[in-house]
């Protein structure tokens, strides 16, 4: 079976989960249920073709209630310096936002942005100028599903990128090799092969920075200003010929003058890097270590990647991302037995995959400003708690476990998993409030009610177990299967704290018989709260 | 010759000398120069060490400024050169400087509590943020990897078996602690991370003190049963060891003033944590914080102030922590147990970018800092004509980097062996091979190759001898004496030889 052929069982529970968990921030139950049944293509297709519904969603607005724009978006408003911040944060509401969104039509867009994102990281920190950080995302939403190559040379003159990797002061005579250096290192080519041997010489990222000279941000948080950008000014170009080392065959990238050089050099540049033959292995491999597994073998390496990038660099294909997720997402080896649970979730995929699995609904930001506000600073704070920074990576490796030794192995230690912790309790035990009527946290009592047949009819109509309870709270949860002992210690021990499960039943039926008497109804939220917190907090709920 | 196999031979045997018209002492077990090496070696059980990140790449050239070639220094770095008159001196070193904001460690300097290893790389360089710091963090050749950190490789060596049966009743405490949330790769043992991170003691023991452990069951298979395992093996470990944390958080106190939380020092807030809970008797090995920002591709400086803008900003944060937790650990009591060390993904391009900024370089100083030290300058500082590379040349579009003079690597070995009292074997099998020491913690300096006498290159430490040294001449090595010599005293080993090459003379103190 080859590992990259389309995987021909219709989907399952297990494999409609394990889709969802890797092309989205986690799913609803609801997602999943309508998964399941199809064929890989045909859910792959959906989860694609859902893009569109959130392509061109309305842009941020100002959430501050005190502001005399409040309500409008602001991106159109002059550029105000005094609010770098506060709008900084809007613009990450805005795309927590739309990770969180429940509406049904679970899309690839936000996970693949956030994987482009992490790949062409630029940190708000350093840039800071909330209008370059949205158009700089916006590149990245619109394109992510495009052309790379498109994709590499317009994040090259993005004002964000430009600010980030000193773009905006690579100048001739003393160049700024900063962005040359990652834009072979990081974001197109590699630093190595898989088999440890360099890509490129240090000379060839001198070359490139040369070639690359005279490229400047307009109006970088400029007060009051109305328009940014970036543009190339002649003057400040290396006209003289950039000659690339024995890795780019000795590639000659001829100096040009006038207004047109920079464009044209800027073309020939990714031209180039891209024919370089480890490229599309590269990008490819960063795929896979992303949605399917960060331990890329050398088995990986020969029958997955090496044939995928000769796909992505194939004349037929000719670098587009699409059809190289579609082959991927929909292959044997994404639905292999192996690669599910195979990675620890990052921060943003348990804290939003939580507030997804659980359906709490984010408010609509075009309506419900306040309690829009509060539904974004609560993601982002649970975020920042876990050292996850939407848009602020540490630096431009991004995230250190997507590139550490151990890669997701590096989410986890003492602090995060007390962290961790901390943010489920808040589900289980309410008290974070979105608006009137809304609290973020699950309704046990409600829950387990709607699984009783018959709720009133406690004669006629045997009380639902301890173990259907069970079966319930653990279907989709995991990724891996839990275990007879497990079942029973999390039955008898964490739901029951030793009492018999035939105690259930009587604490049960007495709520069906009298809901209304407190007791009854403590006795029931607790045992569901006691249930669900052990579940969250095992490492089997931390594997994606 | 390492230091062991030394004290072995020099007590053991009477060694002749080959000294021109020099009447030098033989030594004895009982003489200075051997209880001096004796000394240092024992085995150190109470022994810290706290590794500071300075994360990014530290433009050392800004740092440590050598006075001595401030012309050249000038004319490299123009547009973000530290004004001359601004440069703090160093007592006893006029030749070396301090940036203008590191008023903290250049009075550390001037008691002897910190010392500077000048121009610190490896060799072939690798300029990438990521390799190179991996290549730090982990100790290998710049054309090979590992898995584990060298100080991981350490403690696991130090406490084998680890995880499995720990904490236990030898060792309660975690082995290593790191500040922060995401592990560094310098504490990364062949089966996990030796460390225990927190953000805090108090909120630590709150969050994990109480968590209930399902037991252990059959993995499932793959990639999942293994990342389902680490996780399981972190919550027992930071379970187990929560109570011990805040015991010591509890049981310690900072003496010593620490800069306002509201300054933002988010150094001197994790070294604020690690004084107290050696304070409170925490008995891990290794602390591990980290200060973010060195990577100053530009306005390192302002474009009006050179002595001013994000690096020295960075320089203040450094030198107002680690001068605050020196002062608390005097306080404490606790100063002569701890030992403290900087490094920085790499150093910085020698001359700067139009940008008022560096980019990626090679050799960058390191800072050794504690009581503990016996020398506090090892190498000398960069000459700015000979020692660049390539060698200067008059055009301003040459990308000059320093030559390295000490391999980092070396003074992890000097730790592990002088420091934590590692055997010798033991420490050259944990650093993949045997480094010439740079008597750091040691009065005695060694030759290492034949050669003049002031030519830095023949000695372990980098630098001529001077009044404070004993010297020995290894087996073999011929050094030639042009100038009258004033140090502690000199050994010549069988088959060694000072060779005066006029009528001058030797002068020693003990």
């Amino acid at each position: 079976m080859a590992y990259l052929d389309t995987y021909s069982t219709l989907l399952t529970d297990k494999t409609a989960a394990h889709l969802l968990r890797r092309a989205t921030f986690g799913p609803t139950r609801s997602e999943v249920s309508a998964f399941v049944g199809l064929s890989a293509a045909d859910a792959v297709n959906r989860l694609i073709e859902n893009c569109s519904a959130v392509a061109t969603p309305p842009p941020p607005r100002d959430l501050d209630n005190t502001s005399s724009t409040y309500g409008q978006p602001f991106l159109s408003l002059p550029y105000n310096k005094t609010k770098v911040e506060i709008y900084g944060r809007y613009v990450n509401y805005w795309w927590i936002g739309l990770m969180a969104l429940q509406n049904n039509k679970p899309s690839l867009l936000e996970k693949l942005s956030a994987f482009w994102q992490n790949h062409f990281v630029v940190s708000s920190s350093v840039v800071l100028d909330y209008r370059m950080m949205y158009r700089y995302l916006q590149l990245i939403r619109t394109k992510a599903l495009g052309s790379f190559r498109t994709l590499a040379v317009e994040m090259t003159t993005d004002p964000g990128m430009l600010i980030f990797q000193n773009g905006n002061e690579n100048v001739k005579g003393r160049p700024n090799e900063n962005y040359a250096r990652e834009l072979q290192e990081l974001f197109v080519v590699g630093e190595k092969d898989f088999y440890g041997n360099k890509n490129y010489a240090e000379d060839d990222v001198r070359a490139a920075a040369r070639a690359l000279t005279g490229w400047q941000v307009i109006n970088h948080r400029a007060a009051n200003s109305l328009t940014f950008g970036s543009a190339f000014t002649p003057d400040r170009h290396d006209e003289s010929n950039k000659v690339f080392s024995s890795y780019y065959g000795n590639k000659v990238i001829t100096g040009r003058s006038g207004p047109e050089a920079g464009p044209a050099e800027l073309l020939d540049l990714i031209n180039m890097l891209l024919s370089h033959k480890e490229s599309p292995k590269y990008i490819c491999r960063e795929l896979y270590r992303w949605f399917v597994n960060s331990d890329v073998t050398q088995d990986i390496e020969d029958n997955v990647i090496v044939p995928l990038a000769t796909f992505f660099a194939s004349a037929e294909n000719n670098f587009e991302i699409e059809p190289v997720l579609r082959r991927l997402l929909s292959s044997n080896i994404f639905f292999a037995e192996i690669n599910r649970g195979a990675i620890i979730k990052s921060p943003a995929e348990w804290t939003i995959g939580l507030l997804r699995f659980f359906q709490q609904p984010v408010p609509d930001m075009n309506t419900e400003y306040e309690a829009f506000k509060n539904y974004g600073r609560y993601v982002f704070e649970e975020l920042n708690s876990l050292q996850y920074i939407i848009l602020d990576q540490p630096s431009v490796f991004g995230y250190p476990p997507y590139y550490l030794t151990g890669y997701s192995d590096n989410w986890i230690n003492g602090a995060t998993l007390g962290t961790r912790n901390l943010i489920s309790n808040k589900l289980i035990y309410p008290y974070v409030a979105i608006k009137a009527g809304y609290v973020i946290g699950i309704d046990f009592v409600g829950w387990i009610s709607s699984l009783q047949p018959n709720f009133s009819d406690v004669a006629g109509t045997a009380a639902i177990t301890c173990e259907q309870i069970y079966d319930e709270f653990v279907k989709y949860l995991f990724a891996t299967d839990l275990n007879q002992t497990q079942k029973d210690f999390l039955i008898d021990n964490a739901m029951m704290k030793g009492l018999t499960r035939q105690n259930w039943v009587r604490e049960w039926n007495n709520y069906r018989t009298t809901p209304s008497k407190p007791e009854y109804r403590a006795v029931v939220l607790y045992r569901g709260q006691q249930l669900m917190r052990q579940m969250l907090r095992m490492a089997e709920y931390q594997m994606c | 010759m390492n230091r062991r196999d030394f004290i072995a031979a020099a007590t053991s045997t009477i060694l002749p000398l080959t000294v021109n018209g020099l009447n030098l002492k033989t030594f004895t077990r009982d003489s200075p120069i051997v209880r001096s090496l004796m000394s240092t070696a024992a085995a150190n059980e109470d022994k810290i060490l706290v590794i500071i990140y300075l994360n990014g790449g530290n433009d050392g050239l800004n740092t440590v400024i050598p006075l001595d070639s401030y012309s050249q220094y000038y004319k490299l770095r123009t547009n973000i050169a530290i004004p001359e008159n601004q440069i703090l001196k160093l007592n006893g070193y006029p030749e070396t400087g301090f940036h203008p904001v590191m008023t903290g460690m250049r009075d550390m300097f001037n008691e002897g509590k910190l010392g500077i290893i000048h121009s610190v790389s490896y060799p072939n360089p690798n300029f990438s943020h990521y390799r190179s710091s991996d290549i730090w963090m982990t100790g290998v050749d710049s054309n090979q990897f590992a898995d584990t950190g060298w100080a991981g490789r350490y403690l696991d060596n130090r406490y084998p078996g680890f995880p499995t049966s720990y904490p236990n009743q030898t060792m309660k405490d975690p082995l290593a602690l790191q500040i922060g949330s995401v592990s560094t790769t310098t504490l990364l043992g062949p089966q996990q991370p030796m460390n225990v991170t927190i953000q805090d003691p108090e909120s630590f023991y709150k969050l994990v003190g109480q968590m209930e452990q399902l037991p252990s069951t059959d993995l499932p298979c793959c990639e999942a049963g293994r990342r389902i395992d680490f996780i399981r093996r972190q919550q027992i470990l930071s379970v187990g060891y929560s109570a011990e944390i805040k015991a010591a958080a509890d049981a310690g106190q900072n003496l010593a003033t620490y800069p306002a939380a509201i300054s933002g020092n988010t150094l001197a807030e994790q070294l604020k944590i690690i004084a107290r809970l050696i304070h409170g008797g925490l008995q891990s090995k290794i602390y591990f914080a980290e200060l973010r920002g060195f990577d100053t591709h530009a306005l390192q400086v302002t474009s009006t102030n050179t002595a001013e803008g994000e690096h020295a900003r960075l320089l203040r944060l450094l030198s107002e922590a680690i001068t605050a937790f020196q002062s608390d650990l005097k306080l404490q009591g606790t100063e002569n147990k701890v030992i403290g060390l900087t490094f920085s993904d790499f150093g910085r391009r020698v001359d700067s970018n139009a940008s008022y900024g560096t980019d990626h370089g090679s050799s960058s100083p390191m800072f050794v800092f504690g009581t503990g030290l016996k020398r506090q300058m090892v190498g000398t500082n960069p000459n700015l004509t000979t020692d660049l590379d390539p060698m200067f040349i008059n055009s301003r579009e040459t990308n000059v980097n320093l030559k390295m003079q000490v391999d980092f690597r070396r003074i992890y070995s000097d730790i592990l062996r002088d420091w934590f009292g590692t055997p010798g074997t033991t420490t050259n099998s944990l650093m993949f091979k045997n480094f010439q020491t740079t008597s750091l913690f040691s009065d005695v300096v060694f030759s290492t190759a034949s050669g003049v006498w002031q030519d830095r290159s023949i000695w372990s430490s980098g630098r001529m001898p001077g009044p404070k040294d004993y010297v020995i001449i290894n087996a073999g090595h011929v050094v030639s004496v042009n100038q009258n010599l004033v140090v502690r005293n000199i050994q010549v080993e069988a088959a060694g030889e000072l060779l005066f090459t006029g009528n001058f003379t030797v002068t020693t103190s003990g």
